[in-house]
């Protein structure tokens, strides 16, 4: 059976606590990824920071805990105020510390049912702590597929 | 594990023409486009020998997420920055029955301080998990060698291991750094570097002995099409690459340098590290890509690779 590391995507992109939340933006827009691995100086993963982690914290009382995709916009000049705050922000203010990882010899089936179970589109993968790489669902689809099994 | 930098990458995109004719249309019956600049080339050498390597560097534009998904499928772990400006193209015509090919080279296009400061932190992240750092290539415009020689310094103090790949007017900045891992002054075809003919193999060996005697450990010189000279501590060989006579080029130093830097590190000395690295390079020319297709490859064609003890 495959493990992470015969599939994983080897890239290295992660941004660090005191990033600005603008370079985040710029960073998940261009590359087209809805999260990234926040690191310390020396590569050691200590938290994640998705587009889905800014936006609930900017609206949570908009957001619908079924479905934080969809957010109602409430009073303007709120709205206004909490976006000049997110402008001003920096990565520490919104990351999600408490994270799951894979590591190299992870069995694609563990990675699958962790990230079916916990909603998790994509996740750093480690070694020694250290980032090596990441996985995300539509790299698992594709190993799974390649698998041509899934018990 | 190697950490490549390559500041000013290109997109290398082969036309085949039968017969170019300046100044009136001509149409490429076949054409190629693949990720090219001498780290990334040296990077994905070295993945395919057997390497983990890390390629670093600037990238800007829609077609830089393809750029980077091709070298990860040669093995190679990216962590670029990302830019505001368009990664540029580099352009090879190749006439049919020609020996030679024409390349059209873009400059690099303006990368503002912002981004190069995000390069100077996502380096130092970088430099924790490797031992070798290679920096090769051209820089984009208005980046100056001083830049380069900030990278160098910031190696050194964290005992890494430095191998620079660098045109003149950038390695001319930089003749008084010493502590270097290897020097390989890239002269492309002109073969004339701080105004010496290498041409001359008296010439050749007074300008890899100097920079040797500058601190760097081995100097790796090309002097003509495809040879070398390499001197290191208290040896000195020459040898060349045997490529086809209408071989394409592109990559072919690079799959040289890498080579050495894979049979230096596995072998131990100059004589076996220049085997391979003169394998690796044909291994390139004869692959489809700008890098060698198998380290099988490399192996096979070790016994092609014929080089002289000159001192």
């Amino acid at each position: 059976m495959k493990k992470v590391k015969d599939f994983l995507t080897r890239d290295l992109t992660s941004v660090m606590p005191d990033t600005p939340l603008k370079e985040v933006a710029e960073i998940l827009s261009w590359r087209g990824i809805s999260g990234i691995p926040v690191v310390t100086e020396n590569n050691e993963v200590i938290a994640f920071i998705s587009e889905k982690d800014i936006i609930t914290s900017l609206f949570p009382e908009q957001v619908k805990i079924e479905n934080p995709d969809v957010i109602r916009i409430g009073n303007l000049s709120e709205i206004v105020k909490k976006l000049t705050a997110v402008g001003e922000a920096v990565v520490r203010d919104y990351m999600n510390e408490n994270i799951i990882c894979a590591k190299e010899e992870t069995p694609i089936a563990d990675i699958a049912g962790i990230m079916l179970k916990k909603g998790i589109k994509r996740l750093p993968v480690l070694r020694d702590k250290k980032l090596v790489g990441v996985v995300d669902r539509a790299n698992l689809t594709k190993a799974l597929i390649e698998e041509g099994s899934f018990d | 594990m190697i950490l490549t930098v390559t500041l000013n990458p290109a997109f290398d995109h082969l036309l085949w023409l039968k017969d170019m004719k300046p100044g009136r249309l001509n149409r490429a019956s076949t054409t190629k486009r693949m990720p090219g600049g001498k780290g990334v080339n040296v990077a994905c050498a070295l993945a395919v020998l057997g390497e983990e390597v890390i390629a670093t560097g600037l990238l800007g534009g829609q077609a830089c997420r393809g750029y980077e998904e091709s070298i990860r499928k040669a093995g190679v772990t990216t962590s670029f920055v990302y830019t505001d400006q368009e990664i540029r193209t580099d352009f090879y015509v190749v006439e049919e029955g020609k020996s030679s090919q024409t390349m059209l080279i873009e400059d690099g296009s303006p990368v503002s301080q912002r981004y190069l400061n995000n390069f100077l932190l996502n380096f130092d992240r970088l430099l924790s998990i490797c031992e070798i750092v290679e920096i090769g290539g051209s820089l984009p415009s208005g980046v100056e060698p001083k830049f380069v020689k900030e990278l160098i310094e910031r190696a050194k103090a964290k005992k890494k291991k430095v191998i620079l790949d660098l045109g003149e007017p950038i390695l001319k900045e930089l003749l008084d750094v010493s502590g270097l891992f290897i020097v390989k002054p890239d002269v492309r075809e002109k073969k004339i570097l701080f105004g010496r003919d290498l041409g001359d193999p008296d010439v050749r060996m007074a300008v890899a002995k100097d920079l040797r005697s500058k601190g760097a450990e081995m100097v790796i010189l090309n002097y003509s099409k495809l040879n070398y000279l390499v001197v290191g501590d208290g040896e000195i060989y020459e040898g060349g690459i045997e490529c086809e006579e209408c071989g394409i080029l592109i990559g072919v130093q690079d799959g040289m340098l890498a080579g050495f830097i894979n049979g230096y590190l596995s072998e131990g000395n100059i004589e076996d590290a220049f085997k391979i690295g003169l394998a690796s390079g044909l291994a390139t020319e004869r692959s489809k890509v700008n890098y060698p297709t198998s380290k099988t490859q490399v192996e096979r064609l070790l016994s092609t690779s014929k080089i002289r003890k000159v001192g």
